[in-house]
């Protein structure tokens, strides 16, 4: 063997070394997110639900949500709607409302930059460094799951968290950077009535996936078969 | 028949003067402009309730117009109207600047302009808003090399080319319409009519728009242009205004009829706001009873005035056509849980109206002022008008 040649050949060894170490930047927190195992979902219980309204509060700390007294360019990234039937005197029900993480996203289909994208393991996602602020997404999502941030953002609640700056779109994202890091979504976490559950549902052991055998939960307007997988038990 | 077609010599006063005018009002939309990205899209209409206002109508506006007006030129190349030859250049050239005009009218209309070439180096394949981008980029391009083959002679290639920009201008214009269209969530956007609504629409205002166009672009240079020209251009006119009107009216009533879109429906037709003004008034009666009166009226249908009222009619009337598909549709509260009653505190459940901000409308009249002004400049540095716009039987 040459010398060229040997030198070539350690070249290529290198190289073929640093792809197992470079890929393994993607198993942020030690989840491995590519190999399509995992698909996260939520379930909530609305009949353990009192619509306190702690999860939506909540939410916005940690996410550094923009935050205006304005309630027109007010950014909810998770929000208590109250419905009721066209009945009189019937019961009005709370239900938290956030970003469905459909498997057939209207958002990730409309944007023209592929900023929005659904995640290998189900997560839709906004790269906030390429949205360019067309609010295409927010026409096309059926659960006004987005907003746009109208103007500069002063708060800044969470240091961990990039706050999204003005002129592109932000949503509910799972709490993607606790998740990634063994954690729940902070909605989760501060329900103290226990009434929602996140997990993978590909394991059929996980609660979500026990939740959802059991047969008695719905999603909102299934009629345009997003696969949505935000689960409503009581619905 | 040899036309000859020569620069203007804008050299006059008056002309001066209308720059100086339209320069002023370019200068307004663009502080306006940069007010909305130093201060923030507070300042305009816009909410997360209303996330497209009046920018985006503009836009979808000057598309019409342009794929209208393109169609014009194409009469003489592509479907044998001789006469209208002398009409040729100009209306294309009109085309791609209407096209320039509401291209500045999207992207100025974004959080981040600045990211404006992401569009091409990301194309998403299922999102309409990717193939617009290819689409309008593409059409300028075309129009252009339309204008060069007119210019320089090449006969063999006018044909062909014609034929492309009006295959190019239906695509770009059925594009702009599924951009609405294809929207599931939206009952007043889902709609299969959505394309050939915006196509016909389209051939309607911008064959209006080029009336008044050529009417006043004659007059202020002094040059000839005969009459049976305009009206033979409104004998077009008046069936486009009727396919528009059919159109309109065959997707309100399967609408109304359905359950699931009835609300929205009647909201905009019988619920007494503004809307229903704007449908009613604007679209139905000036924009589309009136000028077909004018238009199929034998007292009316050959006066030069009378003909200039009915196109500034329908450029008014396809206007309010564009505010009633872009707006209503989000004003009108996204339907979560329906046959139920939905209220929270993100103006669910409840109609959010759009109050469209002095900032928006100086942009929109500032962009239509750029466009103006390139018009102009276009007369002076291009021979685009002809000498003299006479009927082909002045020959004979």
């Amino acid at each position: 063997m040459k010398r060229r040649d040997f030198l070539k050949l350690g070249g290529i060894l290198a190289a073929a070394g640093a792809v197992p170490a470079a890929s393994s930047l993607l198993h942020a927190g030690g989840t491995d997110v590519t190999n399509g195992s995992i698909r996260y979902g939520m379930v909530i219980d609305l009949t353990k639900c009192d619509g306190c309204g702690e999860c939506a509060s909540a939410c916005r700390t940690a996410n550094n949500a923009a935050t205006f007294p304005d309630e027109k360019i007010n950014n909810h990234l998770l929000r208590i709607a109250h419905v009721k039937p066209k009945f009189p005197n019937s019961l009005e029900q709370a239900i938290p409302l956030m970003c469905m993480h459909c498997d057939n996203a209207p958002c990730v289909h409309v944007c023209p930059v592929k900023a929005s994208f659904v995640r290998k393991d189900g997560i839709v996602l906004i790269d906030k460094h390429r949205c360019i602020g067309c609010r295409y997404c927010m026409i096309a999502c059926p659960y006004k799951a987005r907003s746009f941030v109208f103007k500069h953002n002063e708060g800044f609640t969470n240091p961990n968290i990039p706050k999204t700056m003005h002129g592109v779109v932000e949503k509910c994202d799972f709490c993607v950077n606790r998740v990634d890091h063994g954690q729940m979504p902070v909605c989760v976490e501060t329900c103290k009535m226990k009434a929602m559950s996140f997990g993978n549902l590909n394991d059929k052991d996980s609660q979500v996936s026990r939740l959802i055998a059991s047969g008695r939960v719905h999603r909102v307007r299934e009629d345009l078969h997003l696969g949505a997988k935000v689960y409503y038990l009581g619905l | 028949m040899k036309i000859y077609f020569t620069k203007i010599n804008g050299n006059s006063m008056g002309m001066y003067a209308l720059l100086a005018v339209l320069a002023i009002i370019a200068a307004a939309g663009m502080y306006a402009t940069y007010a909305m990205f130093s201060q923030g899209h507070y300042i305009t209409g816009m909410n997360n309730q209303i996330p497209w206002g009046l920018p985006i109508v503009v836009a979808i506006y000057c598309i019409g117009l342009s794929a209208g007006s393109l169609v014009l030129s194409a009469l003489s190349a592509v479907f044998g109207q001789k006469e209208f030859k002398p009409f040729a250049r100009i209306a294309v050239f009109v085309a791609a600047l209407l096209l320039v005009g509401s291209l500045l009218s999207i992207v100025l209309d974004w959080g981040r302009p600045d990211r404006v070439m992401l569009p091409f180096l990301y194309l998403n394949p299922r999102s309409i808003f990717s193939w617009n981008g290819f689409l309008y980029s593409s059409y300028i391009f075309i129009c252009i090399v339309y204008l060069w083959a007119m210019f320089t002679g090449r006969d063999a290639w006018i044909k062909p080319m014609g034929i492309l920009a009006v295959v190019w201008a239906v695509g770009v214009h059925s594009g702009t319409g599924a951009i609405f269209g294809f929207i599931n969530a939206r009952e007043l956007y889902h709609s299969p009519l959505a394309s050939p609504t915006f196509v016909t629409a389209a051939l309607s205002s911008g064959t209006a728009l080029m009336i008044l166009i050529l009417v006043s672009t004659f007059k202020a240079t002094g040059r000839f242009l005969d009459n049976r020209l305009i009206i033979g251009l409104a004998k077009l006119l008046g069936p486009f205004i009727l396919v528009v009107l059919y159109f309109v009216i065959v997707e309100y009533v399967v609408r109304l009829y359905t359950p699931s879109t009835y609300e929205p429906t009647s909201f905009v037709l019988f619920g007494g706001n503004v809307y229903t003004y704007i449908f009613w008034v604007g679209l139905i009666l000036l924009g589309s009873i009136i000028p077909c009166i004018i238009l199929f009226n034998p007292l009316t249908k050959n006066s030069i005035p009378w003909i200039i009222f009915a196109s500034l009619l329908v450029v008014i009337g396809v206007f309010c056509e564009r505010l009633i598909f872009v707006l209503p549709g989000q004003v009108f509260p996204l339907n979560l849980f329906p046959d139920m009653e939905m209220s929270s505190d993100f103006m669910d459940g409840v109609i959010t109206w759009y109050q469209v901000s002095v900032a928006e409308i100086a942009q929109g009249l500032g962009i239509l002022s750029i466009v103006a002004i390139l018009y102009i400049i276009g007369l002076k540095l291009f021979a685009l008008l002809p000498s003299e716009a006479r009927h082909l039987e002045h020959e004979l």
